[in-house]
C-alpha cells in the first residue's frame, strides 16, 4: 500500500481536494471523474460527471449530504464498456453498494477508479437545505471542522442521519485511492493511498510523494467505529423491540402508502422494475372483497406489509447501511432502523458482508450443502 | 406423440427393469412390464439407504428429456410412463415366434381387491382375523391376510394374501366402497371335475376347490366321468391315474377324442413320472404327484384357472424381450454353517437388518435387536454367508455384500442412540467399484468401522444375556472371541425362483450355478435372439452396474425390434389443432364428484357453488356421481363439450390414475391438457363423517370450507395458467463419438444401426485401442475375433464415418445441437453438427517407478507380460519361479481406487503359466483379491492349481530387491509370522489403469472429471453413464476402469441413453418449464448460477437470457433467486400461487 501526504494550504480542504481532483483529472488515461458539486442553479449537491478541469470550481465532496446514493450512478455508467477510465470520488457507502452491484451485473468495476473520501457523515437531505439557507459558502468548511475536531454536531436542532451514526464503515476501505481525514493533522495536510493495484497505477503518476501513515489514526478511528457500533446497537435493541412480532411490525409500518420510493432511493435494489409494480399486485377488485370478506376489516392499501418484507428477503443481505431509504420515505418511517436490524441478522447467517469485495458471491448464488444446519434442521 | 409399432416385453420390475423399460418407453417404443409381485421397485422397495451417499435417489432415473410423458414423483412410490403398460402380480406363461415377432401370454394373480375402487382407507385391516409374518419387513413383524404390500405406493391399494386368507368375508363386508371382493363370481362359471376311486380324496378335494369359489363335481370311475362330462361342460378335469376299470390314461384318451378343448390333469400317487408324461404326450396338461395338501394343489390349481382364461385372450406380440428378474438371497438356515440363525433372534441376515435400519421397519428405524429390544450397541457383520463357499456350491462371489455392509455399518452408527461399535469380519473386502475403495478408507479411518480379517466359525448365544459370542482366526492364526449384541449375515445371491423353468420355457442357458448366462463379451445377451438379461438375473449387482446393465439389454432389445422393422414412426391420427383460448378471458368448469350419493350428504351445495362463482373466472359448477366410472367420466366429457370452458377442475379421488384421460378429454375439446386440473377432495370425506349418518351442522360448514380451500386453489392455478404451447428443441439426429476403441466402436454400431449417422473420431491411425494388444481373457475368449469383427462392421457401415488420426480441437453448444471441430494431421480440420456427443477416449496401463521397475528386465507390468507371452519373446518353459505383485500405486492415494482388472489378469497369467509349465512357483502377493462374480471359480481354480497367495498389509509391502541380473522378492507372511524371500526369475506388477481422457477436451465438451481423471457421471447409481450436462456420454475406460465385457456394457448403455434423445425430431420439453420476461429482467445472471442444469446462457447479442426447454427440469431454483419474477416458471407464476395461498388460507375465512 502506497501512502502520501499531501499538503493543506491555508487549511482549505475543499480547494485542497478539487486540486487534487484536477490532477487526476488531468491523467492520460482518465476520461472524466464523477464528483458531488454544488450545483449552481441551486443550492444542492449532486454527483456530476466532469471531463473538462475548469468545471471543478463546485467540487464538494465533504459537504454533509448526498441526495442519493452514487453507488447507483456509477453502475449506470459502467454498464458497458466505454473505452476509457472514470474516477468517481465516492462516499464508502457508495463504494459498497457499487461493489454489490458489480456483483449482480449491474456494472464493471474495470473501467472505474474508485477514490473514497473518510466520511463525515450527512444530515437528512431536507434538513440539510434548511440549514445551509442560513450559511451558504462556509457551512461545509464549518462542518469539516467540527467533525474532526469531535464537536457535536446536533445544531439548530438537526441532528446527522441515524444512518451514518450508527455506520461502523467509515472508512473507504474498498477504495483503489482513500483521502484519509481522520487521525489526520487537516490543518496541513491530507493522507492519500493508494490500496489497490489500479489505485497505484494512479498512484504513479501524480507524482505525489511518499510518507507514512499519521500513527495516531488507527486509535481515532478505532474509537469512532466505536462509537458508532454502541449506537448501531442501541438502534437495533429498540427497533427489535417495537417490529418483533407481526402485530408491531404492522404498527411499524402502518402508514406506508406503497410509494416505493424507499426502494427507488435504495442503492442495491436493481430491478428493472419492481414485481410490486407489475401486474402481478395488480389484484382483481374482487380479490380485495374476498380478503375483507375474510378478516371483517382490512388496512388499504394492502401488500405493504409484505412488500417490505419481500424487499428485505431480497436485498437485506446486500443492504449497505447508507439510509437513503428513510431519507426519501414521505412518512418518516423508520426503514434504515428495520433494514439494518434485519440485515444484521441475515448478513451474519450468511457470514457476508455486502460490499467489502467484488470476490465474495452474494449468498443466493452459492450453495454450500451443509449451511444452515440449525435453521434447516439437517446436517 | 409416437405410434408406437415396435414393443418389448420387460420382466421384472425392479430397478433394472424400470430401468430398461424407461430407456425403451423414451425411445418410442411400447413397453409391457411385467412383475410377480404385486409392487414395483424389487429389492429397492426394501432398502432405505444406497451408498455411497446412503440416501435413495431412485428417482433420478426418471426421464429428463420429455419428461411429461411419465409420471415426476418419487421412483419407489410408483411409476406412470405413457409408453409402459405395468402389470403386477403377473408371470410369464409362454413365449412363442422368433426374434422381432415374440407372441407372448401373461399370467395374472387374481385380485380380489378392485384398486380403481380402493381408497386405502385400512378398514378391512381391522377386521382381518389372520396374522402372518410380514415379508416386507423380512418377517421381523407380522402383517394380516388383507394388507399394503409397500407401504409407500400410490396407488397404494390392499391386496390379499389367498394363501393366508380363510375368506371370512368380514373385509368384504367393512369395505366402505366394495372393493373388495372375496368370492368372485367369475370363479364359479369354471367347473371342475374331479375323477378318483377314493371319496375322501374326491371329496376333500372338491372341499378345497370349492372354498376358491369354483363349481366342482365328482366321479368315481372314468364311465361316470365321460357321462357327466356329455351332460354339461366342465373347463378341468382332474383324474387319477389308477382306477379300477377304466384308468386315468383311457378316460384321457376318450374325453379328448370327444371334448378336444378339456383340459385334464393327471394325478397319481405313484411317482410314476413315466405314466404322467406319456399321457401328457396324449394332451394332459400336467400332472400331481400325490399325496397333496391344500396348499400345494390350490395354487397349481389356480394357475391352471388363470392359464386357461389368459388363453382365451389373444397373445400380445412383442419385438424383444428382456429379463430383469434379479435374484434371490441365500438363506443361511439351509447352510452348512447356520451361524445360529434361525435359532438365535440376534443373527439377522443382512436384509433384515436393512428392515431395521428402516423407517418403515418393525422397529420404525430405532436400532434395538429382536429378542430383547436393548439399544443395539455392538454389531458384527460376517461376509461371504452363502458366498465364496464351495461346500455349499457357491464358488462364486456376490459382489455387493462387501459394500451393503459398510453402508450398513456406516448407517446404524448415524442412527444409533449411543456410540456404536461395527466390525466387519471378512476375507477380501471387494472395493472393487469406482469410489469403494475411498469409501471404505472413511468408513475405518473417520467413522471407526473396524474391518476384521478372517473368516468366523462359530456364534454362540449366551443364554441370559442373548448375546453372541463369535469365534474367530485372526491375520496371525490365533482364535479370537468376542461378545456382540447382534450378528448380521451378508448373505449372497441364489437364483431366482422359477429361473430354471422360465429358462426352460423361453431356451435359454444357465450358468453352472444356475443363473442366466450371457454370450461372451456381453453382459446382455442370451443364446436366443431377440431375449436379454438386465440386472442381477445374471448374477448379483450393485445399483450402478444393473442400472448400466439394463441400459445396455435395452439397447440389443431395441436394436432387435429396430431389425424386425419395429421402427417409430409419426403418429398417424392427425392431432386436433389446440384451440387458441390466450386471448380468452378464462371460463373455467368446476366438476365435483360427488362419490355417489356420499358427498351431498356432508356439503352445503348450493353455498359452495355460491362462493366459488363469486369469481368470474367460474362459469359454472357442476356435480357427477361417480367420475370414476365410465359412465361418469362420459357425463363429464358431454358437460365440457355442451359448455365450452376454456378450462376444466376436477375434484375427485386418487387424481393421479387421471393423466391418460386429461389428455384425451384435451384433445377431444380442443384444449391444451395443461388447462385441465385434477385435484384430490376424496380424503376430505374420508377423514371427516364417512360414517355419520347425519352431520352436525358445523360439521358440514367444515367440509364446505375445506372443499372450497381446494377447489379454489386449483381454480387460481388454472385461471392464470398460460395458455401457450410446450416448447420444443430441434435435435440434429446425428452423434459424434470420440474414441475408436472397443467402447467407442460399440456405440457407434449401436447407434447406426438404427439409422443415425456417426462421426467416430481416432487420434490413433488404427482402430481397436487397447484390444490391439490383448489377447484373451480369463474366461479364454479371444479378443482378436471380437475386434476384428467390430472394426469390420464400423469400416463397412454406411452411417458410420470413421475420422482415424484425428482430433477434437473445440466444440461448443448443447444437447440437440453440438458443433465440434475434427482437426486431422494432414488434412486439416472440420466442423461437423451433432445432438449428442459420446467420450470413449480410453485408458492406458499406470506407469511405475515401484519395486525396482526399470531397473531390470525381469521386472515387467502385466501389460508387458501379455505382450511378451503373445509375441513369444517369453517361454513358461523357461522359468521356475514368478512373483506377481497387485496394487502398486494402486488402492492408495493419489491412486486411490481398484482397477478392477488386475486381479483376473495376475490369474489368467498364473493359471496359463501352470498350463505351459506346472513346475513353475507362482507367488501372488495382494492385498484384496478382487474376483468379483464368476471370476471366484478362477481364483479357486489357481489355488488348486498350486499358484500361492500371499497377502500384504499397506505397512508392510513387499520389497524388490535386484542384484546382479537376479531379482529377489521379500514379503511378510502373516501365518508363519515371518518374512519371505523369493528369487524370482519374472516379477509382475499390476499398475492399474489410469484415464487418458485429456482435461482439454472434457472441458471443451463441458464434462468434469473426478479426482482421478475418471469422466464424472452425473449421479454414480442413477445416473451412471450420462454427465450432468444433458447430451453428453460417456463409456469405457472413460469412464471408470472394467473390463472388456463391462466396457462394452458401459458403451450399450451410453448409446441408448443417447439413442432416446436422438430419436426425437423436435424434443418435447417439459409442461413445467423456466421462462424469461425479458422486459423485467435486469440481466443479474443469479439464474444462469443458480441453474443446476446448467440450461440457461446469457446472449450477448441479444442482450437476453435463453433457457434451453430440454435441459430445463422445471426445479424452480432460477425463480426462486429472480427478485421480481423475470424468471418465472410455467404453471407456477406469482398470481397462481398467491391464489393458491390465499385459498389455502379459506378455512380461516369468517363465516
Amino acid at each position: 500500500m502506497k501512502t502520501a501526504k499531501i499538503n493543506v494550504k491555508d487549511g482549505d480542504l475543499l480547494a485542497t481536494l478539487r486540486e487534487f481532483f484536477r490532477s487526476i483529472l488531468q491523467l492520460d488515461d482518465i476520461s472524466a471523474i464523477l464528483v458531488p458539486q454544488h450545483l449552481p442553479m441551486k443550492n444542492v449537491v449532486m454527483p456530476t460527471l466532469v471531463t473538462d478541469p475548469e468545471q471543478l470550481n463546485g467540487a464538494n465532496p465533504l459537504a454533509p449530504v448526498f441526495p442519493m446514493n452514487a453507488g447507483k450512478i456509477v453502475s449506470r455508467l459502467t454498464r458497458k464498456p466505454t473505452g476509457g477510465k472514470v474516477a468517481v470520488v465516492l462516499r464508502p457507502c457508495e463504494i459498497r453498494a457499487f461493489i454489490e452491484l458489480v456483483k449482480l451485473k449491474q456494472g464493471r468495476i474495470e473501467e472505474v477508479v474508485l477514490v473514497g473520501i473518510d466520511c463525515l457523515g450527512a444530515y437528512k437531505n431536507v434538513d440539510y437545505a434548511q440549514m445551509i439557507e442560513k450559511e451558504e459558502t462556509e457551512f461545509t468548511s464549518r462542518f469539516y471542522r467540527n467533525v474532526l475536531s469531535g464537536k457535536e454536531m446536533a445544531e439548530q436542532g438537526f441532528d446527522l442521519n441515524p444512518a451514518c451514526k450508527a455506520c461502523e464503515h467509515p472508512i473507504p476501505s474498498g477504495a483503489d485511492i482513500l483521502i484519509g481525514l481522520f487521525g489526520v493533522d487537516t490543518n496541513k495536510n491530507l493522507l492519500v493511498q493508494a490500496r489497490t493495484p489500479k489505485g497505484e497505477d494512479l498512484y504513479r503518476n501524480l507524482d505525489l510523494s511518499n510518507a507514512e501513515e499519521p500513527p495516531e489514526r488507527a486509535a481515532v478511528v478505532e474509537a469512532l467505529i466505536a462509537e458508532r457500533t454502541a449506537y448501531r446497537d442501541k438502534m437495533f435493541a429498540e427497533t427489535t423491540e417495537v417490529t418483533n412480532s407481526v402485530e408491531k411490525l404492522n404498527i411499524y409500518l402502518a402508514n406506508c402508502i406503497n410509494c416505493y420510493n424507499c426502494r427507488v432511493a435504495c442503492p442495491v435494489c436493481y430491478c428493472k422494475e419492481c414485481v410490486f409494480v407489475t401486474d402481478v399486485f395488480n389484484h382483481e377488485p374482487i380479490q380485495y372483497l374476498r380478503w375483507a370478506n375474510r378478516k371483517g376489516v382490512i388496512k388499504m392499501p394492502t401488500d405493504t406489509v409484505f412488500y417490505h418484507i419481500t424487499r428485505l428477503a431480497h436485498m437485506s443481505t446486500a443492504c449497505v447501511g447508507c439510509g437513503q431509504c428513510s431519507n426519501a420515505c414521505p412518512n418518516n418511517i423508520p426503514v434504515m432502523e428495520l433494514f439494518r436490524t434485519v440485515s444484521f441478522r441475515t448478513q451474519k447467517a450468511f457470514e457476508y458482508e455486502p460490499g467489502r469485495s467484488v470476490e465474495d458471491d452474494p449468498p443466493l448464488s452459492v450453495f454450500r450443502e451443509d449451511e444452515l444446519s440449525d435453521v434447516v434442521g439437517i446436517g | 406423440m409416437k405410434k408406437k409399432i415396435g414393443k418389448a416385453l420387460v420382466v421384472g420390475a425392479g430397478i433394472s427393469g424400470i430401468r430398461a423399460a424407461l430407456d425403451l418407453a423414451e425411445f418410442g417404443y411400447g413397453v409391457t412390464l411385467i412383475d410377480r409381485s404385486p409392487h414395483i421397485g424389487g429389492i429397492l422397495s426394501q432398502l432405505d439407504y444406497q451408498f455411497p451417499t446412503d440416501h435413495c435417489g431412485m428417482c433420478k432415473m426418471l426421464p429428463l428429456v420429455d419428461r411429461d410423458s411419465s409420471s415426476q414423483y418419487c421412483l419407489r412410490k410408483g411409476l406412470f410412463h405413457e409408453n409402459i403398460d405395468i402389470h403386477l402380480s403377473t408371470e410369464l406363461a409362454s413365449v412363442q415366434g422368433e426374434p422381432g415377432h415374440f407372441q407372448i401370454m401373461l399370467r395374472q394373480k387374481p385380485n380380489l381387491v378392485d384398486p380403481a375402487r380402493c381408497i386405502g382407507c385400512g378398514e378391512c385391516v381391522k377386521v382381518c382375523p389372520v396374522e402372518i409374518p410380514d415379508s416386507f419387513n423380512a418377517g421381523l413383524s407380522v402383517r394380516k391376510a388383507i394388507y399394503l404390500p409397500v407401504p409407500h405406493a400410490i396407488p397404494n391399494s390392499y391386496i390379499i394374501d389367498t394363501m393366508a386368507c380363510t375368506k371370512c368375508g368380514d373385509c368384504e363386508a367393512i369395505c366402505p366402497t366394495g372393493a373388495v371382493k372375496i368370492l368372485e363370481e367369475v370363479q364359479k362359471d369354471f367347473r371342475i371335475l374331479v375323477v378318483d376311486d377314493e371319496l375322501i380324496l374326491r371329496d376333500s378335494l372338491k372341499e378345497w376347490l370349492q372354498d376358491e369359489g369354483f363349481t366342482v363335481d365328482t366321479a368315481a370311475s372314468g364311465p361316470e366321468a365321460l357321462d357327466l362330462l356329455s351332460k354339461q361342460a366342465y373347463q378341468l378335469m382332474l383324474t387319477d391315474i389308477k382306477m379300477p376299470g377304466m384308468d386315468g390314461v383311457e378316460l384321457l384318451q376318450k374325453a379328448k377324442e370327444d371334448f378336444p378343448d378339456l383340459c385334464v390333469v393327471m394325478m397319481t400317487a405313484y411317482a410314476t413320472v413315466e405314466t404322467a408324461v406319456e399321457a401328457m404326450k396324449i394332451g394332459a396338461l400336467d400332472y400331481f404327484l400325490k399325496p397333496f395338501d391344500p396348499d400345494t394343489l390350490v395354487p397349481i390349481v389356480l394357475r391352471i384357472y388363470q392359464d386357461i382364461e389368459a388363453a382365451k385372450e389373444a397373445p400380445m406380440e412383442v419385438g424383444a424381450i428382456v429379463f430383469c428378474g434379479g435374484t434371490a438371497y441365500f438363506n443361511p438356515a439351509d447352510g452348512k454353517n447356520t451361524f445360529g440363525y434361525g435359532v438365535y433372534p440376534n443373527v439377522v441376515t443382512s436384509l433384515e437388518f436393512e428392515r431395521i435400519l428402516s423407517g418403515t421397519g418393525p422397529s420404525q428405524g430405532r436400532l434395538i435387536r429382536p429378542s430383547d429390544s436393548k439399544p443395539i450397541q455392538k454389531v458384527a457383520w460376517l461376509q461371504c454367508v452363502g458366498s465364496r463357499d464351495i461346500q455349499i456350491d457357491a464358488d462364486f462371489c456376490s459382489s455387493i455384500c462387501c459394500m451393503y455392509a459398510i453402508k450398513e455399518a456406516l448407517v446404524a452408527k448415524e442412527k444409533a442412540e449411543a456410540e456404536l461399535e461395527a466390525v466387519i469380519f471378512y476375507m477380501d473386502m471387494r472395493t472393487f467399484g469406482k469410489s469403494f475403495q475411498r469409501y471404505r478408507d472413511r468408513a475405518e479411518n473417520e467413522h471407526g468401522i473396524r474391518f476384521q480379517r478372517g473368516r468366523v466359525h462359530t456364534v454362540l448365544q449366551d443364554e441370559t444375556s442373548g448375546d453372541l459370542i463369535i469365534s474367530h482366526i485372526d491375520y496371525s492364526g490365533a482364535c479370537r472371541e468376542e461378545v456382540f449384541d447382534m450378528v448380521v449375515l451378508s448373505v449372497g445371491q441364489k437364483p431366482a425362483s422359477g429361473t430354471t423353468a422360465l429358462s426352460e420355457m423361453v431356451g435359454i442357458s444357465l450358468n453352472q450355478w444356475g443363473f442366466g448366462q450371457t454370450q461372451p463379451f456381453s453382459l446382455t445377451q442370451t443364446d436366443q435372439e431377440g431375449i436379454l438379461l438386465g440386472g442381477s438375473f445374471s448374477g448379483l449387482k450393485d445399483i450402478n452396474e444393473s442400472v448400466i446393465q439394463a441400459s445396455a439389454a435395452a439397447l440389443s432389445a431395441s436394436r432387435v425390434i429396430h431389425t424386425a422393422g419395429g421402427s417409430l414412426a409419426p403418429e398417424l391420427i392427425p392431432d386436433e389443432p389446440l384451440l387458441d383460448v390466450s386471448k380468452e378471458p378464462p371460463r373455467v368448469m368446476v366438476a365435483v364428484c360427488t362419490c355417489g350419493d356420499l358427498l351431498p350428504k356432508l356439503l352445503d351445495t348450493k353455498q359452495l357453488v355460491r362462493r366459488l362463482e363469486i369469481d368470474p373466472a367460474v362459469n359454472q359448477v357442476v356435480f357427477i356421481e361417480q367420475t370414476c366410472t365410465a359412465e361418469g367420466w362420459e357425463n363429464l366429457v358431454d358437460l365440457v363439450e355442451k359448455h365450452k370452458p376454456n378450462r376444466v377442475l376436477i375434484g375427485v379421488c386418487l387424481p393421479y390414475i387421471y393423466e391418460r384421460k386429461i389428455s384425451e378429454l384435451g384433445r377431444q375439446a380442443g384444449l391444451n391438457p395443461a388447462l385441465i386440473d385434477v385435484v384430490d377432495i376424496m380424503h376430505i370425506a374420508q377423514s371427516s363423517t364417512l360414517k355419520a349418518e347425519t352431520p352436525s351442522t358445523d360439521e358440514i360448514s367444515a367440509v364446505n370450507k375445506e372443499l372450497l380451500a381446494i377447489l379454489g386453489m386449483g381454480v387460481g392455478r388454472l385461471k392464470w395458467a398460460d395458455p401457450a404451447p410446450v416448447p420444443s428443441v430441434r435435435i440434429i439426429q446425428k452423434a459424434l463419438i470420440v474414441g475408436g476403441g472397443i467402447a467407442g466402436m460399440t456405440s457407434a454400431l449401436a447407434i447406426a444401426d438404427h439409422g443415425f449417422q456417426v462421426d467416430l473420431v481416432e487420434q490413433e491411425e488404427m482402430l481397436g485401442g487397447n484390444l490391439n494388444w490383448l489377447q484373451r481373457t480369463l474366461e479364454g475368449n479371444s479378443t482378436k475375433t471380437i475386434l476384428e469383427e467390430t472394426i469390420l462392421k464400423v469400416e463397412k457401415h454406411s452411417l458410420i464415418r470413421v475420422h482415424s488420426g484425428s482430433r477434437v480441437l473445440a466444440s461448443y453448444g448443447q444437447v440437440g445441437r453440438f458443433y465440434t471441430t475434427i482437426e486431422h494431421k494432414e488434412k486439416g480440420a472440420l466442423t461437423v453438427e451433432h445432438g449428442v456427443t459420446i467420450l470413449a477416449t480410453g485408458g492406458a496401463e499406470a506407469t511405475t517407478t515401484s519395486y525396482g521397475y526399470g531397473t531390470d528386465k525381469a521386472i515387467v507390468t502385466q501389460k508387458e507380460l501379455e505382450q511378451k507371452l503373445s509375441d513369444k519373446t517369453l517361454e513358461p518353459a523357461q522359468l521356475g519361479s514368478v512373483v506377481m505383485i497387485q496394487c502398486v500405486d494402486s488402492r492408495e492415494e493419489p491412486r486411490n481406487y481398484c482397477s478392477r482388472i488386475c486381479c483376473a489378469t495376475a490369474l489368467k497369467h498364473a493359471l496359463h503359466f501352470k498350463e505351459e509349465n506346472p513346475d513353475i512357483a507362482i507367488y501372488i502377493l495382494y492385498r484384496d483379491i478382487m474376483t468379483y462374480g464368476f471370476a471366484e471359480t478362477y481364483y479357486t481354480q489357481a489355488r488348486k492349481a498350486g499358484v500361492i497367495f500371499i497377502p500384504y498389509h499397506m505397512a508392510e509391502k513387499p520389497e524388490v530387491t535386484t542384484l546382479d541380473g537376479s531379482v529377489q522378492v521379500t514379503a511378510a507372511e502373516s501365518i508363519i509370522g515371518q518374512k519371505v524371500q523369493i528369487d524370482a526369475d519374472l516379477v509382475v506388477l499390476a499398475t492399474g489403469i489410469v484415464s487418458t481422457l485429456p482435461k482439454d477436451l472434457a472441458e471443451a465438451f463441458g464434462v468434469t472429471l473426478d479426482q482421478d481423471g475418471f469422466f464424472e457421471e452425473a449421479e454414480y447409481k442413477w445416473r451412471p453413464v450420462d454427465s450432468l450436462k444433458e447430451g453428453i456420454f460417456a463409456c469405457g475406460l472413460t469412464h471408470s476402469p472394467r473390463n472388456i465385457t463391462e466396457s462394452i456394457a458401459t458403451a450399450e448403455a451410453a448409446s441408448q441413453r443417447a439413442l432416446r434423445i436422438l430419436s426425437h425430431e423436435q424434443m418435447p420439453a417439459g409442461k413445467v418449464v423456466a421462462e424469461v420476461h425479458h422486459s423485467l429482467c435486469s440481466l443479474c445472471e443469479l439464474c444462469i448460477g443458480a441453474c443446476p442444469y446448467g440450461a440457461r446462457t446469457l446472449d450477448l447479442d441479444l442482450e437476453k437470457i435463453l433457457v434451453n426447454a430440454a435441459m430445463c427440469q422445471g426445479c424452480g431454483s432460477c425463480a426462486a433467486v429472480c427478485p421480481n419474477s423475470a424468471s418465472i416458471l410455467v404453471g407456477f407464476s406469482d398470481r397462481q400461487m398467491f391464489d393458491v395461498i390465499d385459498f389455502a388460507l379459506e378455512g380461516t375465512a369468517l363465516d
